[in-house]
């Protein structure tokens, strides 16, 4: 194996260890635990930054060099990389680390896919025709902080559908730990908002790729159509939202809906007849 | 019967609505195979429900009669929309309002008033500079007692869903201009060929080009590990015989010529090229002959007519290999001559025992060799016209601007009024925001911080 594989494969201990802090701090409310789960989250992400540019480095070194975003294992990891950083971003601005519960274990299960399933290659692989242009590292880079936001954003509807689950006049268990309803609708619009503007980004540079390799900035083949349901999904959010001051409950349930979505349009698109057989 | 209508299209229940059922009919498109995948996949399903859902445009969706009225509705949904609520963000952002309102100081929190240790006309000048640098659209009102100041920022922002929903319909009408105008087609030109007719997509039919198209040279470049590294077509374009624009066409660097763009999209060899095999007899230098599929030569002595059958690229994985017959008076035999056959040999033991015909050396004492393919190949190309791009590009840029302005901007308006208190000044600050309240708050708390400094 390969040094970067072995350090990535090391860090999907690390964010494991993280997520069981955090959900310590969840559950009995001391901050020592979600102290060390940031700290090792922190590490973590140090170690899979390191881990990621070694990765770059070992391609050039094989005479292949490419941004190590180019196949399946490789965009698992940076989407990992992706949540752990805008997670430890928002921690951070909002001095609370109740979410981490909700977000880590997404982390951790993209990287142990990664890692360990034997449908994922994890070897530097040279990049084919269709894969060369800049575009694919823009349209790779933007889809994955949106996807990521929208991680976050998923993570936080489960909190408040979980906050929604207590009862009675006096919280009782750990529910009393969790942040109010408020706040947690207020930055799961947020995330949805960065989500949005990134998921659009990622669409409009995928189509310039497209538009570049394929001939066409638009062919309705199964991923386009995914990314595009999604984006309306997102966006009949938002505008109910907006204008039908839709909040709490229902966004919570519109923000999972949307993500299943993302997971389908990253995932399933594989199990549907496709269009682009490409070389 | 006017005014219901109106109010169902500006109405953004319908908005929503379309949304979902566009997202659900694509969800459809994607699992129902379209049109452009051949008519094979979907004989699975029985003729009868072939039947509904060809009537249902179903095996082409997105260019369907009510996909496009969908799509049509939500553009008119947009467009009443955005006109009905035009008049009001307008008037918000030309009429500025006067400073002197009463409303923005009702309850004010105690910590947004400050008594300040000078009177009023040594204070209201540093504070009328603070808010001209840092605001817009300053208004004053002075009285007796009293300097009223109304300062605003950001007030574009109220344009930013605007800009995104007309930019939308620009991507639209892009799109529209595209599929009207333009079109997508392919052909597939052998090495040394030329062509000036193309295939249309979605079975169209063809279309003559007004130049033509010559391949010279297809080639293929492979990583160590056997991975594709480079497909490249030497084409030439030319006019009346005169060659205009010549260039290598890769996947990702696509050519324009005579507005159409030239991709590089497939690629294949053609059945019949050419081998390059050795003849030899024990152990002399042997003769090397090129030969095609069907040709054949004689053995002369042994009166034995040699042909080749078949010219393979890659049989069962091997490698290249071609179909030898040889035809004596008294035997018949075939076999075949596999490029690679040291290799194959050796990682199956006792291979001529087992399968003779894969020996080279059946037809004693001759050993063919065969030491390479030279094959032909036929370079697919995609070509589009698409005279939409520009404007859907356009339209894209004003979306993310759109998307930006909405979301990272407000509109902010400030009112300070500046009271005498007995030789002191009072300055209250009231402000109200469309959004971000945050944003807001931290604005006027480093507004106070400046103002008490004065004192
Ligand atoms: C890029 C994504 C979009 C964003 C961020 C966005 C944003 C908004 C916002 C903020 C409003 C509320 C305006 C207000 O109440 O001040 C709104 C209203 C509306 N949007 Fe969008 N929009 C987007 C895309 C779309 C699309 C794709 C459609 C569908 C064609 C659409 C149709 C409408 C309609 C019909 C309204 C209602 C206007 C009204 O109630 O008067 N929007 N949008």
């Amino acid at each position: 194996m390969i040094i970067n594989t072995t350090i990535l494969s090391w860090v999907t201990f690390i964010y494991f260890g993280s997520a069981i802090f955090y959900i310590f701090k969840m559950v009995t409310g001391k901050e020592f635990w979600g102290s060390l789960a940031s700290i090792i989250a922190f590490i973590g992400l140090i170690a899979h930054t390191f881990g990621l540019i070694l990765r770059w480095f070992e391609s050039y070194k094989m005479g292949i060099g490419h941004a190590p975003l180019s196949n399946l294992y490789e965009s698992l990891i940076f989407f990992s990389w992706t949540i752990v950083l805008l997670y430890l971003i928002i921690e951070w601005r909002i001095k609370s680390r109740n979410l981490g519960a909700f977000v880590v274990p997404f982390a951790f299960f993209s990287m142990a896919f990664a890692s360990f399933s034997p449908n994922v290659n994890a070897r530097i692989q040279p990049l084919i025709p269709a894969l060369q242009s800049n575009w694919l590292i823009s349209h790779v880079i933007t889809c994955f902080f949106g996807y990521a936001a929208l991680t976050i954003a998923c993570g936080l509807g489960f909190m408040y559908l979980l906050k929604g689950l207590e009862k009675g006049e006096r919280p009782r268990l750990f529910f009393r730990f969790l942040p109010g309803r408020e706040i947690v609708d207020e930055l799961t619009y947020h995330s949805v908002v960065i989500g949005f503007i990134f998921l659009t980004l990622g669409i409009i540079t995928g189509s310039v790729w497209a538009y570049s390799a394929w001939g066409s900035y638009w062919s309705w083949d199964p991923k386009e159509t995914w990314s595009l349901i999604t984006w309306l999904i997102y966006a009949a959010m938002l505008h109910s939202r907006f204008v039908r001051g839709w909040r709490g409950k229902r966004m919570a349930i519109m923000s999972i809906i949307g993500f299943a979505s993302v997971l389908f349009t990253y995932f399933g698109v594989n199990y549907l007849p496709g269009l682009h057989s490409y070389f | 019967m006017k005014k219901i209508i109106l109010s169902f299209l500006s109405s953004l229940k319908l908005t929503i609505t379309l949304l979902i059922i566009i997202a659900v009919a694509s969800i459809l498109g994607t699992i129902i195979p379209q049109q452009y995948e051949g008519g094979e996949s979907f004989r699975h399903l029985g003729p009868g429900l072939v039947k509904v859902f060809n009537s249902l445009q179903l095996f082409d969706m997105y260019h369907s009669v009510w996909f496009i009225i969908l799509m049509g509705l939500l553009s008119l949904n947009l467009i009443v929309c955005s006109l009905n609520r035009l008049p009001a963000s307008w008037k918000l952002f030309s009429n500025i309002p006067s400073p002197d309102r009463s409303k923005p100081f009702e309850n004010l929190p105690p910590d947004r008033v400050l008594l300040i240790e000078k009177n009023r006309n040594e204070v209201i000048d540093s504070v009328e500079n603070l808010l001209t640098r840092k605001y817009k659209r300053i208004r004053r009102k002075d009285t007796a007692s009293t300097t009223f100041f109304y300062g605003e920022k950001g007030a574009y922002s109220n344009f930013g869903v605007y800009i995104i929903h007309l930019s939308i319909l620009i991507v639209i009408t892009g799109a529209i201009i595209g599929s009207l105008l333009g079109f997508n087609a392919f052909v597939n030109i052998a090495e040394g060929e030329s062509t000036s007719t193309v295939h249309l997509g979605r079975q169209k039919g063809i279309k003559k080009l007004d130049f033509t198209v010559r391949c010279d040279k297809f080639s293929i470049a492979y990583y160590d590990n056997g991975m594709p590294k480079e497909y490249r077509s030497n084409l030439s374009f030319l006019k009346n015989n005169n060659v205009i624009l010549q260039g290598p066409l890769l996947v990702n660097h696509p050519i324009t010529f005579n507005g159409i763009r030239f991709y590089q999209a497939n690629y294949g060899s053609i059945p019949g090229g050419q081998a390059n095999i050795t003849v030899k007899k024990g152990n002399d230098e042997g003769t090397t002959i090129k030969v095609k599929q069907k040709d054949s030569f004689f053995l002369k002595e042994k009166d034995a007519k040699v042909k080749i059958l078949r010219i393979e690229e890659n049989l069962m994985s091997m490698g290249p290999a071609v179909l030898i017959s040889i035809q004596t008076p008294e035997s018949n035999m075939r076999f075949w001559v596999f490029k690679n056959i040291e290799k194959i040999r050796d990682s199956i033991p006792g291979l001529f025992k087992k399968v003779p015909k894969f020996n080279p050396g059946l037809f004693k004492p001759y050993y063919f060799k065969l030491n390479r393919i030279e094959s032909k190949y036929y370079t697919g190309l995609q070509l589009s016209h698409d005279p939409g791009v520009s404007i859907v590009a356009i339209g894209s840029f004003f979306v993310i601007l759109g998307l930006f302005i909405t979301f990272f901007s407000s509109h902010k308006r400030l009112w300070v009024r500046v009271d005498d208190q007995e030789g002191k000044s009072r300055i209250s600050v009231g402000a109200t925001s469309n959004k971000d309240p945050v944003g807001l708050k931290r604005e006027t708390e480093h507004l106070l911080r400046h103002f008490s400094s004065m004192g």
